[in-house]
């Protein structure tokens, strides 16, 4: 038996996987992880990963093997060092694989001009699917593990790591892109062509308010000359929908099933990894 | 047929558009086709029906658009009768006293009736299953007793008991879990409606009907402390 244990939680460390799929109908969102392509990286290096990944943003965790040894890579762009149980410091690369012992305990430091970063485990973390997937969803409280992780959270894993030899991968590199090509959602002719002039040619601030359900923006307000109440309707990732105070959030993975304001524009399915790593504060454009 | 057209929703979406308006009939015929969407393998992600319209998902630009092709070629085939297969009748047991019922009063004062009025109002019609949505397991049902319809509340409450009954304009709902809520609500069932442990996930399903029959606090308690589960619930107040 290989165990280890949760010693430091970081920020908003939750177990993900690519998503729940196939129950949105009956009001549960997809979830999943915010940035694929970091976790489609790291199956390069750890490719017996159970789709049972860590996710953690801004802030990573502390990890401390407590019986047996672990395999582990983490992804994002940030520090990685191990505290081994003789007290020596290593530090690590990114998207690289990296041998834990018993005793040896891993500690992610902050993420670098990004927000999420991710951790793959060779042998998955020893989970139960929850409704067919890992991901977390915490507002409707529906995964494997219900919840973010806390300290002392334990994960057992049975089966052995397989080599210790060093895997690694290319690093994904999370560019600084600002500028979104988007769609026109379905509620576009919901905004005058001088407010569309405003959605296209003035930027946005992510701010602080956002989340794994959207992220939302703050800029020139955007008011519809219709109505923001329209009859509820399926919702995707992606979808830019405007409330009454005109300030629009882009629905990111933990969203509700259905939304009850116009929808101005989508974003491209492959952007939504990309504008989730954009701390608040970063100015975006859009373009239609 | 109230189908309009399919538009793209996004690069990998897709958005089957029933019009602009909200009525029963419409929701049948949204439900007709999301049964039919459900027999043949489009491979999609999700397939999210609503009030007037059904949202598809899928991996892939490519996905999405053999998907469009399908779906544009079954339409034709769309039968009202046999989507109301496996729909379920439920007859839900709902108490209205005060502790359960806190905007009860409010909807008394607003439309001039008693208590025992707001109750037989509510309990005196069989809704229809629009759809499940805004939390797992939430059915928005419907259409509620005209003298009943009431809009939302001015600002909603942070957080309301599960399983509490709601109205808000010309819908009733049951809330699966604690939650913020803008809706009005009038009085609670005594068990879950959504259940990760049962295959079927959510107690209503779209298309199906519910008629809420009214109790006592007395027999709430008993109902409640029986901790149904699923197949008992099914069994005793559906058919």
């Amino acid at each position: 038996m290989n165990r280890f244990q949760v010693t430091r939680t970081g920020t908003y460390l939750t177990v993900q996987d690519w998503g729940r799929f196939h129950y949105q109908h009956l009001g549960v969102s997809p979830s999943g992880m915010m940035d694929h392509r970091i976790p489609q990286a790291l199956t390069k290096v750890i490719p017996n990963h159970q789709n049972q990944f860590l996710e953690f943003a801004y802030v990573g965790p502390s990890l401390k093997v407590e019986q047996g040894a672990i395999k582990v890579s983490v992804g994002g762009q940030c520090n990685i060092f191990v505290q081994k149980h003789n007290n020596t410091q290593i530090e690590h690369a990114p998207y690289t694989s990296i041998n834990l012992f018993e005793g040896d305990e891993l500690t992610i430091h902050n993420t670098i001009d990004s927000v999420y970063g991710y951790i793959a485990f060779e042998n998955g973390l020893g989970l139960e699917p929850c409704l067919q997937s890992f991901a977390t969803d915490t507002k409707a409280q529906i995964g494997s593990i219900n919840r973010p992780l806390q300290i002392g959270d334990q994960f057992e894993v049975s089966k052995d790591v397989s080599s210790w030899d060093l895997q690694s991968s290319e690093e994904v590199n999370i560019s600084k892109q600002t500028n979104f090509k988007v769609y026109p959602g379905p509620q576009m002719n919901y905004f005058s062509d001088e407010v569309l002039q405003t959605f296209v040619s003035s930027p946005f601030t992510i701010t602080t308010q956002s989340d794994r359900m959207g992220l939302r923006l703050e800029g020139e307000p955007l008011k519809s000359h219709i109505s923001h109440d329209i009859l509820s309707e399926g919702i995707l990732p992606g979808c830019i929908q405007v409330p009454t105070n005109g300030q629009p959030i882009v629905l990111m993975r933990d969203i509700p099933c259905t939304g009850g304001y116009p929808k101005i524009a989508i974003l491209a399915r492959d952007d939504i990894s990309k504008i989730a790593q954009l701390p608040p504060g970063t100015k975006i454009t859009f373009d239609l | 047929m109230f189908f309009k057209r399919i538009n793209h929703y996004g690069d990998v979406g897709l958005i089957l558009d029933f019009g602009s308006d909200s009525s029963q009939q419409i929701s049948q015929e949204v439900n007709a086709v999301y049964v039919l969407l459900q027999d043949i393998d489009l491979r999609q992600l999700n397939v999210i029906p609503s009030f007037n319209k059904i949202v598809l998902s899928f991996q892939s630009i490519k996905e999405r658009n053999r998907a469009q092709d399908s779906i544009e070629s079954i339409l034709t085939k769309v039968n009202l009768t046999n989507s109301q297969k496996d729909r379920k009748l439920w007859n839900i047991p709902a108490c209205y006293e005060d502790i359960y019922a806190l905007d009860r009063e409010l909807i008394q004062i607003t439309h001039g009736l008693t208590k025992e009025e707001v109750i037989l109002k509510h309990t005196g019609k069989s809704y229809y299953a629009y759809y499940i949505g805004f939390m797992p397991g939430f059915p928005y049902l419907g259409d509620i007793d005209s003298s009943l319809i009431t809009p939302r509340l001015a600002t909603p409450r942070i957080q309301i008991p599960a399983r509490s009954v709601g109205i808000a304009r010309k819908h009733t709902c049951i809330y699966p879990k604690i939650s913020p809520s803008g809706w009005n609500i009038i009085g609670q069932v005594p068990f879950d409606i959504f259940s990760l442990e049962h295959s079927r996930t959510s107690l209503f399903l779209p298309g199906d009907t519910v008629q809420f029959q009214s109790i006592t606090e007395k027999e709430f308690f008993q109902i409640q402390s029986k901790r149904l589960l699923f197949d008992e619930i099914i069994k005793e107040f559906s058919k």
